[in-house]
């Protein structure tokens, strides 16, 4: 034990660090040097991504490798923007209307979850419902039911109904996997805001509608950046749907392009690896945004029943 | 109905008594407008669907024939196939490949908890110690876990390729190799390495739930730890271990679902081989539906996928409503 004082006021242990902490200050080298590893761990792959995007595949090639790219250049990044003819111009050329794709379907996904969404988990969070722990059963399972079952029943289906290669079939199957998080994720969040506030709307004259659009949605910001954070995150990533469903030229997604880019062999790696950033890119920028609410909302909504 | 309905009882002690009953009953009918759409929705999407592909598990589906028994809704035709009973089952049950599949698939869940649960937890107790740039450092946690799994892969193929990988480059460099490694040259190292690449992925989420867990235990608890002399793997035994053990059986629960159902990793990674050598019940299922397009069968595969998500929904269901008893008593 080192020279401290065998008991240490709640102020002092506070201000002094977190629970469960070690103590000694020879410790703090160790500490400091697990935290570089878990830093490299996380983050390592992701900058050695955008390396290899701004290096010439040559350089990559070169044995011993050199972890400092010799050469910096931006041209796998104009290649995949149109912006340079090169052999593999057909494929690069499909980036840019398959990422406005994945914009629309995700958009269009986070906007319906949102609103019939946000409704139920309010209905859950606050009301007696009909059926409810069987509900919340069904629920629960949808939400932890494999995607690709339901991909066959969707191709046939959609082939019926004229939704085959359309944004519209995508933004209907993205609904199966993002509706049952969105509203266990909006129920968990709705339990945190007491029930009087809504009470006391319905005092000052509201009817129960309006408590809930014009008293309680306006203070669920976070709640509902939270859910609409993950939703939209989880469309924007979703490929082995988008990759069954989408086939046709100019009717997929960016997932399905990058993986078709990966398959073929004449593609340099580094030019791979310059579309793989700029996909990634929109999803970290939302996620680093927004990690407050979406930590305290998938938290919630992961270990609340 | 000969008696008058109990509303129009003027009687002054009935009043609040229908009131009440009143506001109940639009309570309820609120409630249930308020769900509705979810539920339709719910219902067009997955419900229906899944009944649809349950179908096609008991039939013989042909993609290419048009006419034949079908379902018509609306002026839509909804082919229904021709009803083979279990003969998918009864197949996919004697195929060696299946039960390959299932050992494999089972070794890979396995590998997966357990990496995704030891690493997840590591991560939430360095990130736990006080250190200059800790909100930054639960930042870069998200990384990983924000990443489509397309992504996931082509980072990885960058570090672990045989021709430019930057471990190879490393291990290379340290001369701890004469020449690059193919790391998905043998199923069983292939095997591995998806299960590696894919805890990457997933362990900063068990990492933020056990992080959530931790900052709920009393600081007083360590305190009084403390001053009974405990060090520090003392108090984690006997402090943090405890009062993580919700949490910990959560991310079991979780991580078990999410090992039985990956797939993408594979499709980008090693599309199920060298030989069937990566090949699990959820990529098998896929490729027998969307390579070969034999619906009945991969359907069938599928379903069996299902039915172990079915059981380990109930068990997390139990375990979320025991907690939440706990908590109300």
């Amino acid at each position: 034990m080192g020279p401290r004082s065998p008991l240490l006021s709640g102020e002092k242990a506070r201000a002094r660090g977190h629970p469960g902490a070690l103590t000694r200050r020879a410790n703090r080298t160790i500490v400091y040097a697990l935290v570089a590893l878990v830093a490299l761990w996380l983050v390592g792959p992701f900058v050695w991504l955008f390396v290899t995007s701004v290096s010439y595949q040559r350089n990559l090639l070169a044995r011993p490798l050199a972890f400092i790219p010799p050469e910096v250049t931006f041209d796998n990044y104009r290649m995949v923007l149109g912006m340079v003819r090169f052999h593999a111009e057909g494929q690069a050329a499909k980036i840019l209307p398959s990422m406005l794709n994945s914009l629309i379907v995700a958009a269009a996904v986070t906007l319906v979850n949102l609103v019939i969404g946000t409704t139920a988990g309010y209905a859950y969070a606050r009301f007696r419902v009909p059926l409810k722990t069987l509900s919340l059963f069904a629920l629960l399972f949808t939400r932890m039911l494999p995607t690709v079952v339901l991909i066959p029943a969707y191709f046939l289906l959609f082939k019926a109904l004229g939704l085959q290669n359309t944004l519209a079939g995508l933004v209907l199957a993205y609904c199966s996997f993002t509706l049952p998080f969105t509203v266990w994720i909006m129920k968990a969040y709705f339990e945190t805001i007491p029930a009087d506030l809504d009470k006391s709307a319905l005092v000052d004259g509201c009817n129960r509608l309006q408590a809930y659009y014009r008293v309680v949605l306006p203070v669920s910001g976070p709640g509902l950046v939270a859910g609409g954070a993950f939703t939209f995150m989880l469309c924007w990533n979703e490929f082995i749907v988008a990759q069954v469903l989408n086939t046709k030229l100019g009717t997929t997604t960016l997932p399905p392009v990058i993986a078709g880019m990966n398959a073929q062999i004449n593609i340099d790696y580094s030019v791979i690896a310059a579309s793989g950033f700029l996909a990634a890119l929109p999803a970290v920028i939302l996620v680093l945004l927004f990690q407050k609410y979406m930590v305290q909302g998938l938290t919630a909504g992961s270990v609340k029943g | 109905m000969a008696s008058a309905p109990p509303e129009r009882v003027a009687s002054p002690v009935l009043v609040p008594i229908v009131a009440v009953r009143r506001a109940r009953l639009s309570e309820r009918w609120f409630a249930s407008l308020l769900i509705l759409p979810a539920f339709l929705a719910i219902f067009l999407v997955i419900v229906f669907p899944l009944l649809y592909s349950l179908w096609m598990s008991f039939a013989d589906v042909n993609l290419l024939r048009a006419t034949g028994p079908a379902l018509e809704v609306f002026g839509l035709r909804v082919p229904l196939f021709r009803y083979v009973g279990v003969q998918n089952y009864a197949r996919l049950f004697a195929d060696p490949l299946y039960w390959d599949s299932f050992w494999r698939t089972a070794y890979f869940v396995a590998a997966f908890v357990t990496e995704t649960t030891v690493v997840g937890l590591g991560t939430a107790l360095v990130l736990q110690e006080r250190f200059a740039g800790r909100p930054l450092m639960r930042s870069l946690l998200l990384i990983p876990w924000s990443l489509s799994r397309v992504v996931v892969g082509l980072l990885w193929i960058g570090i672990l390729d045989v021709e430019f990988g930057a471990l190879n480059g490393l291990l290379y460099k340290l001369g701890l190799v004469d020449s690059y490694v193919s790391f998905f040259k043998h199923g069983f190292s292939a095997l591995n390495v998806l299960v590696s690449v894919y805890m990457w992925n997933q362990a900063p989420f068990a990492t933020l739930l056990f992080l959530a867990g931790m900052q709920s235990i009393p600081v007083e608890l360590y305190m009084a730890a403390e001053a009974d002399g405990a060090g520090y793997w003392q108090r984690f035994r006997y402090v943090t271990f405890p009062a993580l053990r919700g949490i910990l059986f959560l991310v079991l629960v979780v991580s078990t679902v999410n090992g039985f159902l990956m797939l993408d990793l594979i499709y980008i990674l090693t599309m199920g081989g060298p030989g069937n050598e990566t090949t699990t019940i959820s990529w098998l299922g896929f490729q027998t539906a969307f390579q070969f397009f034999k619906f009945g069968p991969g359907t069938a595969i599928l379903y069996t996928l299902t039915a172990l998500c079915l059981i380990l929904t109930v068990v997390y269901h139990k375990l979320v409503f025991r907690k939440l008893e706990a908590e109300q008593a």
